[in-house]
């Protein structure tokens, strides 16, 4: 290769290599021009629009830092929308990968009708989250079928049950718990009040529709685990939740990464139950960062604010990398990554 | 392992759009029953804060009153470009596009060169037709509500109407004056009112025989509406008066009280003057005294509904009771009156939506022209003909047809009357209110306290709203 002449370093060994590498580049031209336009353009000019204030129809002022500080401000929205979707993120993410896991392990018994099972567990995960979340609030609302339920069932016992108005009780859960113990919980202490009612029974509407989606991901792992490992430790006296909690879980842990990434990326990013089913409220108590973005971008109460939604997106994006990066770090020591 | 990594890449890529789509951010286009600002046909007040009373009040109206077309006036004509296309835009349900119809068949008789292509986005049309803008595809006349009044009315994307109006005869004299506060800007018109509505006192006439109470009149006071809400709350048989957490049903008790949200320069939030104290705690009182009831409360979804399904005997709703009752309690006999009279006055609150102009229109003489057309006498005429809405000009308010809708109507001409409106950041302030009122209804905070957050958060929008351009 050495040669006298100062040419440009060779990328490709042969003609042919160059030809094909062309070609390739030219297959996914189409889809790298339509990324490059409408993410990675769309994502810096939001990172430039996230430093102006922006009404969409008079041309941007540059603000510097005012939208992030704006922000991060205590006792504003997005501050309320955070606090409001860890609880979210900390209450659905292990909730709904345990049950995944519980599913798939259900499922993954051979007995006649598995497959059967398998497609029922599945369908809430394959129906469109605005028709599920539309059959929800038939479910929740105060006339609807969860408050007949109960009131039937209490009825069994003697018992009257009051009708809960699901979808729309701001009463946190720590707060309940204090009201049954003759205390309350004051309304500037409102981030000590747990997740209200209404916010809780959302995420158990979440956990139902998400979890079959990731118990499909936990069935594959769990049939690509050889059942030697089964058999080994069966014959050196495993039992089987021995068998469970020392060859399947630490088996099962690059899916599960998977899965805990997956969930809770999702789960930061609620937005459709919350702006179909309440909009935010009641008393914001179920107001979340995309919801808030979203009414901030295309001003739903006030003038549109582009800049405050762009910087809050940017926020966001930060604090959900960080979690990502810190569930890495913590679940994948030692195995396979993804 | 090979084999492992396939496999699992196989349920990945199944699943990754499965969680794309669980997890987009999609606006959903879908008629929600969360309104957030709700799109319903004559202004129902948008109940932004307490979104589980869903069950807003679709105004549709069985059109079987549609009357033959007006007479041309050719006077009102003006000149427009030959061969304009315009596109018309709003929202609203089946009845309501009917209206627009029949309008658009009327305006064509007087300009008969010009084609309406008429346009409704029944869901979140404020949503697509701000997108619409942005993209310069946005139709050349449509509805403008305080949101989009907002959004286009600094930025100059509507066109000012007023020279277009002279030249046809008309002047913003003919229109009811309150209504067009929300158009104007800088004594510019950048749209017409289009309707209007506005609440009255609903009741249920056997509930007070019930209680052996005499009906209510249209002279009645706060104290007439206590007294028999807790008279009849104490027999029992129904609850009193119902009324949510809501800005729009509490603006009569602080309109009536003297009291206003704001100052009248949008600059300074008035929610903790001792006029709105009193007010707030009138109501609040009815509510501690059992006589104020939640549709919630009592199991209805709103407080219309309530009435139908027989359950309270009073409540404060506007016009599109009349047809919600007879679709669907056609055989409930209700009644309505005038709001009772506050301490200081009477006094009602108006909603009202507009029809603009799109600056950017290729043909604003066509455009300005519908618009003027649509929201004047001889079509308002024919609208309000059909018990659809009120008319915006005041010698036609008398023509509503209902007996209950016509006493409601008239909430509209009471001196202390007035649209909730508070500058650019309305909608905030006006969450503040419903806000405070829920928080006191859960006995979260007292009045006192209820109000004076919602003066710090209403202060906050207004001076929000100032330092915008």
């Amino acid at each position: 290769m050495a040669s006298a002449q100062p040419a440009r370093p060779k990328i490709f060994k042969t003609e042919r290599a160059r030809q094909e590498a062309l070609t390739a580049y030219l297959f996914i031209a189409p889809y790298l021009i339509v990324t490059v336009v409408f993410t990675l353009g769309v994502l810096i000019f939001a990172f430039y629009i996230s430093f102006t204030s922006f009404d969409l129809f008079t041309s941007p002022r540059w603000v510097w830092f005012d939208n992030y500080l704006k922000a991060v401000a205590p006792g504003g929205d997005f501050i309320r929308s955070l606090v409001n979707v860890l609880w979210y993120v900390m209450i659905v993410v292990p909730f709904q990968t345990a049950l995944a896991l519980v599913l798939a392990t259900i499922i993954n018994v051979k007995v006649r009708g598995s497959q059967f099972f398998r497609t029922v567990f599945y369908a809430p995960s394959v129906t469109s989250s605005v028709v599920i979340t539309m059959i929800f609030w038939w479910l929740y609302l105060k006339t609807g079928y969860l408050n007949f339920g109960l009131t039937k069932l209490w009825g069994l016992f003697g018992a009257e049950w009051t009708s809960v108005e699901w979808l729309n009780n701001p009463r946190g859960l720590f707060q309940l718990v204090a009201m049954a113990f003759g205390g309350d919980i004051p309304s500037n202490l409102w981030f000590l009040r747990g997740p209200s009612v209404t916010w809780m029974a959302i995420m158990f509407q979440n956990i139902f529709t998400t979890a079959p989606t990731f118990m499909i991901m936990f069935l594959a792992a769990l049939q690509e685990i050889p059942p030697t490992l089964y058999e080994a430790a069966a014959i050196d006296g495993a039992n089987r939740r021995q068998q469970f909690w020392r060859i399947t879980i630490p088996m099962l842990r690059p899916v599960l990464l998977l899965v805990v990434v997956l969930g809770t990326i999702g789960t930061w990013q609620i937005f459709d139950q919350v702006k179909i089913l309440t909009a935010g409220g009641p008393l914001d108590t179920t107001l979340v960062p995309v919801y808030l973005i979203y009414a901030e971008a295309l001003g739903t109460k006030g003038p549109s604010q582009m800049g405050y939604a762009a910087a809050m997106a940017f926020l966001l994006a930060i604090i959900i990398f960080t979690f990502t990066l810190i569930q890495r770090r913590y679940i994948e020591s030692g195995t396979e990554q993804y | 392992m090979k084999k492992n990594r396939s496999l699992l890449f196989r349920a990945f890529s199944l699943v990754v759009p499965a969680t794309l789509l669980l997890a987009a951010c999609t606006p959903a286009a879908t008629n929600t029953p969360a309104p957030t600002a709700v799109p319903a046909n004559t202004a129902v007040p948008a109940n932004t804060a307490l979104p589980a009373n869903t069950a807003v009040p679709a105004t549709s109206v069985p059109a079987d009153t549609a009357v033959p077309a007006a007479t041309a006036l050719p006077e009102g004509v003006i000149p427009v470009e030959d061969g304009a296309t315009i596109v018309f835009s709003g929202w609203g349900d089946e009845t309501e596009q009917k209206i627009y119809r029949d309008s658009i068949a009327r305006f064509n008789e007087l300009y008969p060169n010009v084609t309406v292509d008429y346009q409704p986005i029944p869901a979140d049309f404020q949503v697509k037709l701000k997108a619409a803008m942005v993209s310069g595809t946005a139709a050349d006349v449509f509805y403008v509500d305080d949101q989009l009044m907002t959004a286009f009315g600094p930025s100059g994307k509507l066109l000012a109407l007023d020279d277009f109006m002279t030249e046809a005869g008309t002047s913003r004299a003919d229109f009811i004056p309150a209504l067009l506060s929300i158009f104007t800007r800088d004594g510019q018109t950048y749209a017409l009112p289009k309707d209007w509505g506005t609440l009255g006192l609903a009741f249920l006439p056997e509930a007070f025989e019930d209680a052996g109470l005499d009906l209510p009149t249209a002279d009645w006071t706060w104290d007439d509406l206590k007294a028999a809400a807790e008279a009849i709350a104490a027999k029992g048989t129904y609850a009193g008066f119902c009324q949510g957490a809501d800005w729009a049903r509490f603006a009569p008790f602080a309109f009536g009280n003297g009291g206003s949200y704001a100052s009248d320069d949008f600059t300074t939030a008035t929610l903790d003057s001792p006029e709105i104290i009193e007010a707030a705690n009138f109501v609040v009182g009815l509510k501690e005294s059992g006589a104020l009831v939640t549709a919630a409360d009592v199991g209805a979804g709103w407080c219309g509904e309530a009435i139908g399904k027989k359950l309270v005997a009073m409540t404060y709703e506007g016009g599109w009771m009349v047809n919600f009752i007879r679709q669907n309690y056609a055989d409930v006999v209700w009644q309505a009156v005038p709001l009772p009279t506050g301490p200081v006055g009477k006094a009602d609150v108006i909603f009202t939506n507009g029809i603009g102009v799109n600056a950017g229109s290729k043909f604003p003489r066509a455009a300005a022209a519908f618009a003027i057309f649509v929201t004047g006498r001889d079509n308002q005429g024919e609208i309000v003909a059909t018990g659809f809405a009120y008319s915006t000009h005041p010698d036609q308010i008398d023509m509503v047809v209902d007996p209950n809708d016509a006493a409601i109507a008239q909430g509209g001409t009471f001196d202390l009357t007035r649209v909730a409106y508070w500058g650019p950041n309305t909608g905030k302030v006006n969450d503040a209110v419903s806000q405070a009122l829920e928080r006191v209804y859960l006995g979260d905070q007292t009045v006192e306290e209820a109000f004076a957050q919602a003066q710090e958060e209403a202060q906050a929008a207004l001076d929000e709203a100032q330092n915008t351009p």
